[in-house]
């Protein structure tokens, strides 16, 4: 009880998990070729994005680190050529186009803290056709934190295009107030830069990881070949054109088509050993009934008459219990294919003989190729009771035709003539088992063998008339396909 | 009359020991396969009455060896399993007939009488050509000794092409011998028919004529006295 209920709780925990699992890659029995490519596009994606993000910050960060080298060098630069007068700050000319030309893009300032934290421009570069350098309201007082440093920043430079500013606070000899030194740099062609660089970068990936995917679905394809190619082969197997799994897969699938094989003599074993059994039961049986029948024949009187009557019964029930069960365990046969002339000849040939005194003919025509998808004893089975109950009946002819028709599927026609059936006297006969053929001597259930049999193999069988003037029986049975 | 009973059952036996023995025959019974061998390969019976499952030898095995033995009795088989596959391994071991467990007493004694019947014609007006033999009165052909399993049909075609044998012979003519009524008169079932009897017989035997028709002719080497 403690086991069953464990096993029930861990059924329904799994089941969520299993669902969720499922709703992300692909259902488990669902597409196998989904489930690889959607998982391994889905990596593939995240790790370019990933890759892309470093390398347009990475590229951006260097170009504002050189940006950065370039302010320190202006700052020493404008540092070297300052000196300190009595009135202010004195700066020398500094022989640099970039930094003369009005609004070139390359400027500097020298400012001092105003002591209402702003800045008071002592100087500043040509360039900059006096404008100011602007200035965070939270600049000076970082400034002063961190004296001697150089802090970065972006503003906006005098003529609406974004500047890179470094400012650096520091004392000129001979004088006690701290200096604060600026120099900007237009950052327009720097950010263009890093822009088709990501451009650049995205589109490169792009086509990447496009190529990656299809180079997925291409391997998927190809790596689960030997599965469809299994796949083939146990439908081949279903469909009775091979008996076993021949071909040789990979390792992984290797023991799974074992598996298979093995399943299916394990399969064929189940219905040897049953039909074995079977035949055991019956015959350990039938003697006794026999012994009966033969006891109760010497004597005439209303005991003998009953032992008869229900020995009969008792046979008949026998017969019908046991085939139902060589029936069901049959039909999960897989893999078989019976020659239909073969069992046709045998069949003809051994009837003949059997019915040589009533001179019976039997006619028999089916194809050499064509071949039913069962087992031989069961085709045996329906055609020898059919053939046997036409010989039974008819004057002299029996005629036998088979053939394909198409879809898996192939009929026999065994036709006699004899006196017929009349139409509504079919179903009776079809439904409750040949209980009318009684009359002639031999086993009275050859047709509902037949029926079960066929049915057990889905089959379809059908009486009509014949233009022999007997009965006609028509035999639908599964095909194996050459 | 001398019928041999095999039957290993020993109520069953007694029964039909007494039921034959009132029907007019002289029995003799076995118990098992071996004995029943001994018997029938020592002593002349008119017909064996022989059941499949026995103890020892099966009741195939016995009739496979009396048949190598070139015993020619007619026999009868019981079997229990009454499946189509044993009745067929049957026949083809060389019964005649065959019952299924449980029977009447009556339908054996019917049977028996049918097959004493059948074997009493047997005489030896028989034809042959090369390795081929054609008994017309037990109606049985035999190719290198071995019985050939042949269909009424086709027992009739190789019957017509023994008698005329080394002449040949045309479609049409064939068909009309071939089926008593006008039924499937056309000339591919002659077709189908000779290719079925060259399937048993050995293909070479039958020679198709181009535009004539067929001729039976011994393989080379053997001779026509056979």
């Amino acid at each position: 009880m403690t086991g069953t209920s464990g096993g029930t709780t861990g059924t329904e925990t799994a089941e969520p998990k299993a669902r969720s699992w499922g709703r992300w890659f692909g259902r488990p029995g669902r597409s196998l070729t989904l489930r690889l490519i959607w998982l391994a596009s889905l990596w593939i994606v995240l790790a370019l994005i990933l890759a892309g993000w470093a390398l347009t910050s990475q590229y951006q960060e260097s170009a504002l680190r050189r940006l950065g080298n370039m302010l320190g060098q202006t700052i020493d630069e404008v540092v070297l050529a300052s000196s300190a007068t009595p009135t202010g700050i004195q700066v020398a000319e500094i022989k640099d186009a970039q930094t003369l030309r009005p609004l070139s893009g390359e400027y500097w300032a020298v400012a001092e803290p105003d002591g209402r934290g702003g800045l008071k421009v002592l100087a500043s570069s040509p360039s900059l056709a006096g404008e100011a350098l602007s200035v965070p309201a939270d600049l000076p007082g970082r400034l002063s934190a961190a004296f001697g440093q150089m802090i970065s920043y972006t503003a906006e430079g005098p003529i609406g295009r974004p500047l890179r500013v470094a400012a650096s606070m520091k004392r000129l000899p001979g004088r006690e107030a701290p200096v604060v030194f600026m120099a900007g740099i237009d950052r327009s062609d720097i950010d263009s830069d890093t822009r088709q660089f990501a451009t650049f970068t995205w589109t490169a990936l792009l086509i990447l990881g496009v190529g990656l995917v299809i180079a997925v679905l291409v391997q998927v394809q190809i790596g689960l070949r030997p599965l469809f190619d299994l796949r083939n082969e146990i439908s081949d197997v279903r469909k009775g054109r091979i008996a076993r799994i021949a071909h040789n897969y990979p390792l992984e699938i290797q023991p799974l088509a074992e598996q298979v094989n093995r399943l299916l003599d394990q399969n064929q074993e189940t219905v040897e050993r049953q039909r074995t059994h079977v035949g055991n039961l019956a015959h350990a049986l039938k003697t006794p009934l026999s012994v009966m029948l033969a006891e109760a024949g010497n004597q005439a009187g209303d005991l003998p008459d009953m032992v008869r009557k229900q020995t009969e019964v008792m046979k008949a029930q026998v017969d019908h219990h046991l085939r139902r069960a060589r029936a069901a365990a049959r039909a999960q046969l897989l893999g078989e294919r019976t020659a239909v002339a073969e069992v046709l000849d045998e069949m003809a040939v051994m009837l003949e003989r059997v019915f040589e005194d009533k001179a019976v003919e039997i006619d028999w025509r089916a194809p050499d190729e064509l071949g039913f998808r069962g087992e031989r004893q069961d085709l045996q089975e329906i055609l020898g009771n059919l053939i046997e109950n036409a010989c039974k009946w008819c004057r002299h002819r029996v005629r036998i035709s088979a053939g394909p028709t198409g879809l898996g599927q192939m009929v026999v026609v065994v036709e006699d003539d004899g006196p017929g059936l009349p139409a509504e006297q079919r179903e009776v006969a079809l439904e409750r088992g040949a209980r009318m053929d009684e009359t002639t001597p031999g086993s009275g259930l050859g047709l509902s063998i037949v029926v079960e049999l066929t049915r057990a193999y889905g089959g379809r069988i059908t009486l009509a008339d014949s233009d022999l003037g007997g009965l006609k029986v028509l035999l639908e049975l599964p095909a194996a396909e050459a | 009359m001398r019928v041999l009973l095999v039957e290993d059952d020993v109520d069953l036996s007694r029964q039909l020991k007494t039921a034959l023995g009132d029907a007019g025959y002289a029995v003799d019974h076995a118990a098992d396969g071996e004995e029943a061998h001994f018997l029938g390969d020592t002593e002349p019976y008119d017909c064996v009455v022989l059941d499949l499952g026995l103890p020892k030898i099966d009741g195939v095995s016995v009739l496979e060896r009396w048949r190598r033995d070139g015993k020619t009795t007619p026999v009868l088989i019981l079997t229990a399993r009454g499946a189509w596959s044993d009745k067929v391994s049957g026949f083809d071991a060389g019964a005649d007939d065959y019952l299924t467990k449980p029977f009447h007493t009556e339908e054996l004694l019917a049977r028996l009488r049918a097959l004493l019947r059948r074997s009493a014609g047997i005489a030896s007006a028989t034809l042959s050509c090369g390795g081929l033999r054609l008994d017309p009165r037990a109606a049985r052909a035999t190719v290198n000794g071995e019985p050939l399993r042949l269909t009424s049909l086709e027992y009739r075609l190789l019957h017509y092409l023994m008698m005329h044998q080394g002449r040949v012979i045309s479609r049409t003519e064939l068909v009309e011998h071939l089926y008593d009524q006008d039924f499937d008169r056309d000339s591919n079932t002659i077709e189908v028919f000779v290719g079925r009897l060259r399937k048993k017989i050995g293909s070479d035997r039958i020679e198709t004529v181009r535009g004539l028709g067929y001729r039976l002719t011994p393989l080379p080497g053997e001779s026509t006295e056979g």
